[in-house]
């Protein structure tokens, strides 16, 4: 079913191609969000980086946190993380991983919980058909947790090369760059 | 008999084609996207060519790598892992209007310092080079978070902005990577000196 008129102009940022499926277009969306991006990519570093790998526990801790984004976003929960919550998060995944010192486990499963629920609240669809919407938030919802899991085992696959660790670093280095300059663009806004 | 263009279907199907084709792409889209700095790729077009539109802030970006590399391979990663960071911190200082003294001087000074620790292979410690250059990594974010235009995307921009600071480092990082070779060396510390009249350049406002 393509997705309708409708919905086009309610997805909150998403992309919409005419002629895909509601999935397909729901799949998308985290890839056209940048601050989504920015926190898709902080924190798979941060877990891929772990020495040994564990992603089991802190993916279904990000699976389960992310639907609960999203199904709070149907019950009338805040449509849309605000960019400085998402790029507080990314702030502090960046960090952790540009430090390149171990993390406890505790606080990576606290870091999956707020990105997962951060991540789903701002993937909310506002109105259409509930089956759309449905369809919409479960391409989401794949797509968010799939790209964590090939991106975290991708950069496991490069902690063997020294070179690649350091790199690892440096990406880590940009992303808390790029949250600092934000949060403090917000903090100026809402001092405006 | 028909060319490769022709059976391919694309006008510019051939091998100067592929190159053209993107590039006149590219060229309609920097001619459509000047009118505005608005929306996340302007912002991001705005980001990433505003650490490559000042000469000094591009030597002295370089300078942070080709020294790291110089230094050695800790340095080499270690520089410009703490280069964004801080600079994100200055950057981040300007954008919330506090002002800094001699801001202009310390950029120009980063490129004379910077440049004239290469040409003259000087080897502090690490720490004290994270030092050094964190210091001028303060100046050089806070000029750019004081020209950060209203109208960008913050995100984008910044995104745009750290990435091209990145990848000017790279360029030192493989300009350093020469050491390998004797001669190598000679044109490292050439380039280091290099760097260092241009600084001076700078600071005495000839430039």
């Amino acid at each position: 079913m393509s997705i309708d008129g409708n919905l086009k102009s309610t997805l909150l940022g998403h992309v919409a191609v005419e002629g895909w499926s509601d999935i397909a277009n729901g799949a998308i969306h985290p890839f056209f969000n940048p601050a989504q991006i920015v926190v898709l990519l902080g924190l798979a570093l941060l877990l891929g980086r772990q020495i040994p790998l564990r992603v089991k526990g802190p993916l279904i801790v990000l699976a389960a946190s992310s639907a609960i984004g999203l199904g709070l976003t149907l019950a009338g929960f805040s449509l849309g993380a605000p960019i400085p919550v998402l790029t507080g998060i990314a702030l502090f995944l960046g960090m952790l991983t540009a430090i390149g010192y171990g993390v406890p486990d505790a606080v990576i499963l606290l870091l999956c919980v707020a990105a997962g629920v951060s991540l789903g609240l701002d993937s909310g669809v506002e109105k259409g058909e509930p089956v759309t919407i449905a369809k919409v938030m479960a391409g989401t919802w794949i797509s968010l947790n799939l790209t964590i899991l090939y991106l975290t085992l991708a950069t496991s696959n490069a902690t063997g090369k020294p070179w690649a660790v350091t790199g690892i670093r440096i990406l880590g280095s940009w992303i808390v760059a790029i949250s600092l300059l934000v949060l403090a663009f917000a903090l100026r806004s809402n001092g405006a | 008999m028909k060319t490769k263009s022709e059976t391919s279907g694309c006008p510019s199907g051939g091998f100067p084609g592929k190159i053209l084709s993107p590039a006149i792409f590219l060229a309609l889209a920097n001619t459509a996207s000047a009118h505005t700095e608005k929306g996340a790729v302007g912002g991001l077009e705005s980001g990433f060519l505003h650490p490559l539109t000042g000469l000094d802030h591009v030597v002295a970006m370089v300078a942070v790598g080709l020294w790291g590399a110089f230094l050695g391979k800790k340095a080499m990663w270690a520089l410009p892992v703490i280069f964004p960071m801080v600079m994100a911190l200055g950057g981040a200082v300007a954008v919330l209007g506090v002002p800094l003294p001699f801001v202009e001087t310390g950029i120009a000074l980063s490129g004379v310092v910077l440049g004239l620790m290469v040409a003259l292979t000087i080897r502090p410690p690490l720490w004290v080079a994270g030092v050094i250059v964190g210091i001028f990594a303060v100046f050089h974010g806070h000029a750019h978070g004081t020209e950060l235009p209203e109208a960008a995307s913050p995100l984008t921009y910044a995104i745009g902005f750290v990435i091209a600071t990145g990848l000017l480092h790279l360029c030192g990082i493989a300009f350093g990577l020469l050491t390998k070779w004797p001669w190598g060396t000679i044109a490292i510390r050439i380039g280091g000196a290099a760097i260092a009249v241009i600084g001076f350049l700078f600071l005495f406002k000839v430039l």
